[in-house]
């Protein structure tokens, strides 16, 4: 009990050992060190290798966007796993890794470590992301991609008729384009193709 | 020169003498050509273009859109669909084709003279090669009329006019003969539709066969490929490698027959089974507007 008081009222009590400046800057230097470790952790966990060192994305839905345009296409730009799936801004990002740890316990617990089992969990997971990308107006998408930033005239004259409609009803991206960097889910339903 | 050509029927040639000096072939220097890309759809039967989780396009559709609207460049008029690859069986085709054209440019002209309507089809022949399904004919071009009456429901049970909006995919069901799995000896329908209702299509075709004869039906609650009193005549000609078919056909005919009227705008589509194919390997067009001496995608204008 004396020991415990002891830490508390040291903690407490003003130093007498180091002076205002050398607290201050440790605090600073410290503080980077750990904002700077903080974010550099958080930002690994937002890389290719790192979204694919688990067999549960690796095996499946990973090898399903190599197949598509976002991974390999013309230009060379390429949006990872994290660009669609992740928000940029700090505090949705935080909010969206905080909910994301929960898949730890998913790998602990083999939830979907087999190709089977993810497969009979696809449409779930689909439908957690789309509703996830619909509440934001498909704001990762739209860190990209706008209706203002389009030519029409480049594009194919179904995408063009397909856009219009689009922004005269207020649809979001995600409202039509589901499925293009994975496979689409067995069993969605025609509400979900945006029909 | 490779030439055929196939006269009608001897009632068509009769009525066609009773209508007497109205026979004459229109100047088609004076009709309009409009280009209308032919091209292979696979197995995309109408469930297939109303059901949003396989075509993007349902959507449209349920909105009132016509094929066309998205498929099709409206200065260029070059059509937008993934033929090669339908054709490879990377999509829609099971039955993958080697040696077969994906899709033919055709020019399309009409015309009529207040007896009759007048429709000239003239395409390239493409290279062929493929398995020849129908031996006896290398050739055939069918046509469909609809007067915008045939419906069928979206997926939220809304009627869509699909005559309008997809021309002969009206009648063409996932379910019909040459279709994957399906029943052989089903042929082309209107889910619902009679003769007494209007829901059908008028339906016309040329054979290149020898002595084949021109069919003059139509597509209710099946195909009937006889009864039809309007065509008058069907002819094909190949020179060097174009061919030139003409159909002639009564504004009016008998049951069957969508009565043409001046001043209104029906539902054309038309097919070509080039290649000696058949049922659904044919080479099809998208829905398009025929206007009797009205603006249409594609315009009889009387001379």
């Amino acid at each position: 009990m004396a020991a415990k008081q002891g830490w508390w009222a040291k903690l407490r009590s003003p130093s007498v050992k180091f002076s205002l400046l050398t607290l201050l800057g440790g605090g600073f230097i410290a503080g980077i060190l750990f904002w700077g470790g903080f974010n550099t952790g958080m930002e690994a966990t937002n890389t290719l290798p790192f979204c694919i060192s688990c067999h549960e994305m690796r095996n499946t839905v990973y090898q399903e966007y190599k197949q598509t345009i976002h991974y390999s296409n013309r230009t060379g730009v390429r949006a990872e796993c994290s660009d669609c799936h992740v928000p940029q801004d700090w505090t949705h990002k935080m909010i969206r890794k905080i909910q994301a740890s929960k898949e730890l316990y998913g790998k602990v617990m083999g939830t979907i470590d087999t190709v089977e089992k993810f497969e009979a969990k696809r449409l779930t997971l689909a439908r957690r992301e789309w509703a996830r990308m619909k509440a934001s107006d498909s704001r990762e998408c739209r860190n990209c991609h706008t209706f203002e930033g389009m030519d029409v005239e480049k594009q194919k004259s179904r995408a063009a008729k397909q856009h219009e409609n689009a922004k005269n009803d207020n649809m979001t991206c995600i409202d039509c384009h589901k499925g293009i960097a994975h496979k689409k889910p067995e069993g969605m339903t025609e509400e979900e193709a945006g029909g | 020169m490779n030439k055929t050509s196939i006269a009608a029927s001897v009632l068509g040639l009769a009525l066609a003498g009773i209508a007497g000096g109205a026979m004459a072939a229109p100047d088609w220097s004076k009709a309009q050509a409009r280009k209308v890309t032919v091209f292979h759809p696979g197995a995309s039967g109408l469930e297939w273009i109303m059901k949003g989780t396989e075509h993007g396009g349902a959507r449209g559709l349920s909105r009132g859109e016509t094929c066309i609207g998205c498929h099709e460049d409206e200065k260029t008029q070059k059509i937008d669909i993934d033929t090669d690859k339908i054709l490879k069986g990377v999509k829609l085709e099971p039955k993958p084709l080697a040696n077969h054209a994906g899709s033919i440019p055709v020019s399309v002209q009409a015309a009529n003279d207040g007896t009759n309507l007048y429709l000239r089809f003239s395409w390239k022949e493409p290279k062929g090669g493929a398995e020849k399904m129908d031996k006896d004919n290398p050739v055939k071009l069918a046509v469909m009329l609809e007067d915008s009456k045939v419906m069928v429901k979206d997926s939220k049970g809304k009627d869509v006019k699909i005559g309008v909006a997809a021309g002969c995919w009206g009648t063409c069901h996932t379910d019909a003969r040459t279709m994957p799995g399906a029943d052989d000896k089903k042929t082309k329908y209107v889910k619902g539709g009679t003769l007494a209702n209007g829901q059908y299509y008028d339906l016309m075709q040329w054979k290149s066969g020898k002595g084949a004869k021109p069919v003059d039906g139509h597509v209710a609650d099946k195909r009937v490929m006889e009864g039809g009193k309007a065509l008058v005549s069907a002819e094909g000609k190949k020179d060097g490698d174009t061919w030139t078919v003409t159909l002639t056909r009564k504004l009016t005919g008998g049951e069957g027959d969508i009565a043409l009227v001046s001043g209104k705008t029906y539902n054309m589509g038309f097919a070509i089974h080039n290649d000696h194919s058949a049922g659904r390997f044919h080479l099809v067009s998208f829905g398009y507007s025929l206007g009797i001496d009205a603006k249409a995608d594609i315009t009889a204008a009387k001379q």
